[in-house]
């Protein structure tokens, strides 16, 4: 049990009886130090949980993504605001990976922001991503959707438009897993289980590496894309 | 589901825990390293209160963070929190190609820095092993320029962890560039969330702070 005393000598501020002075920033520092350490428990915990829920469905899904690679398959990722940002990493993962891993065709359907508001003007902000995947995609293809709340409307109707042709679909959601959860459109879906999205940021970052990292080294010999290959175009 | 031409299960598996473990230590080092960034986001805190803007950039994945770090601040996910000013400048491909090439890929944020740029600034650079010259160049200019600097390096944190122009270095103590990655966006979650702390807080903004 936290007695007065122990929660005094924590946060001080809350007891000076002043905001101001070297004390109460003492007292503020002390708050946000002991702030960092919970956050950085709090995701060291889950992603422990999303290993012990999702480890062998992330491995089942890093092995068909490398067959789909191997048939000379690409990869699409999308996703709003900052998991637009994922969604470009991801692709620049395989695009330009680490020492020792091969190049891989891979596109953010954010990149091309002409695209993007040529769409949302025109159409609507709906179909940003389906229209892109109706113009680019072939049925050996990936697409890849991230959403910490598993609700836009853009990727619900991309990973329609995705799975009608074919490909390969993964999602990437989180707290529990939203309209993209009621799906019958995505292949390999992975939730990650936390109300913050911050951390299910952090989480999901982790398990768009490791399908990167499985996607890339999956296939004994290498993928065709480390011979010339006949490249981009559809 | 697994096709014939890709390895076996047992090799997926195995990658899957591995990678799972190789996340742990890196966190725990964040731990250890709380002070630095809560000394950072009183930094920033200041430099904000005072009506300074966030200007963040880096390479490859480390762009990707910088639109991360400035989507987060212009429009924070937790209902309630004022929206601060922030840019990142891989978000202008124009600028940044149109300098690459015609003075050198190394001053393309110097140059972004120089014109955007006033002195009650913070500048962010990120980079995954501290060997960007571009993201050093930029730090420099930032600091000649009296911005607060900040950086989120790598590994063992390069000449960008050694710069005398860099404020804050926080590092993130993996050599795998995903690895990397992941340590920095849960430290900028840290610095954005923890920046507001020092507003509720307004009398802590006002003295002097001690960025080194």
């Amino acid at each position: 049990m936290t007695s007065q005393q122990d929660l005094e000598a924590l946060y001080p501020f809350l007891y000076s009886g002043s905001e101001s002075g070297a004390a109460d920033v003492d007292g503020v520092l002390a708050e946000v130090r002991q702030s960092t350490v919970d956050k950085a428990r709090e995701i060291v915990d889950l992603r422990r949980e999303v290993h012990r829920r999702d480890g062998a469905r992330i491995a089942a899904c890093g092995a068909a993504m490398a067959g789909r690679f191997a048939r000379g398959g690409r990869l699409f990722a999308f996703g709003n605001g900052g998991s637009s940002t994922d969604a470009q990493d991801l692709a620049t993962t395989f695009m330009d990976p680490p020492p020792g891993f091969p190049p891989m065709p891979a596109f953010a359907l954010t990149a091309d922001i002409a695209v993007v508001t040529a769409l949302s003007n025109d159409v609507g902000f709906d179909v940003v991503f389906s229209r892109q995947l109706a113009a680019f995609a072939r049925p050996e293809d990936i697409a890849v959707g991230l959403s910490t709340s598993g609700n836009s409307a853009n990727l619900l109707s991309a990973f329609d438009e995705a799975s009608r042709r074919g490909m390969l679909t993964v999602g990437i959601s989180g707290d529990t897993g939203g309209k993209m959860a009621e799906l019958g459109s995505i292949d390999h879906l992975f939730v990650v289980p936390s109300p913050s999205v911050h951390r299910i940021q952090e989480a999901q970052t982790t398990i768009y590496h490791v399908l990167a990292e499985l996607a890339a080294d999956g296939v004994p010999g290498g993928h065709p894309f480390d011979q010339p290959a006949p490249g981009w175009a559809t | 589901m697994t096709s014939p031409e890709v390895r076996d299960r047992k090799f997926f598996d195995d990658r899957v825990a591995a990678a799972f473990d190789a996340r742990v230590a890196p966190l725990e080092a964040l731990i250890a390293d709380a002070e630095p960034v809560a000394r950072a986001c009183h930094a920033m805190a200041e430099r904000f209160h005072r009506g300074g803007k966030l200007i963040v950039f880096g390479n490859g994945g480390g762009s990707t963070d910088a639109q991360h770090v400035s989507v987060e601040f212009v429009h924070p996910v937790i209902v309630g929190k004022r929206a601060l000013p922030a840019i990142s400048l891989t978000a202008d491909v124009a600028t940044m190609t149109g300098v690459a090439r015609r003075v050198g890929f190394a001053e393309v944020f110097a140059h972004q820095l120089r014109y955007l740029a006033t002195p009650d600034d913070i500048a962010l650079g990120l980079s995954e092993d501290g060997r960007c010259d571009n993201v050093l160049r930029g730090l420099e200019k930032a600091r000649a320029l009296g911005l607060l600097t900040v950086a989120l390096v790598g590994g063992d944190g390069g000449d960008i962890a050694r710069s005398r122009s860099v404020d804050h270095v926080l590092g993130a103590a993996s050599t795998d560039p995903r690895v990397v990655k992941e340590v920095h966006v849960t430290t900028y979650h840290v610095l954005w969330e923890l920046v507001h702390v020092f507003f509720e807080h307004p009398g802590v903004l006002t003295g002097e702070v001690m960025s080194r």
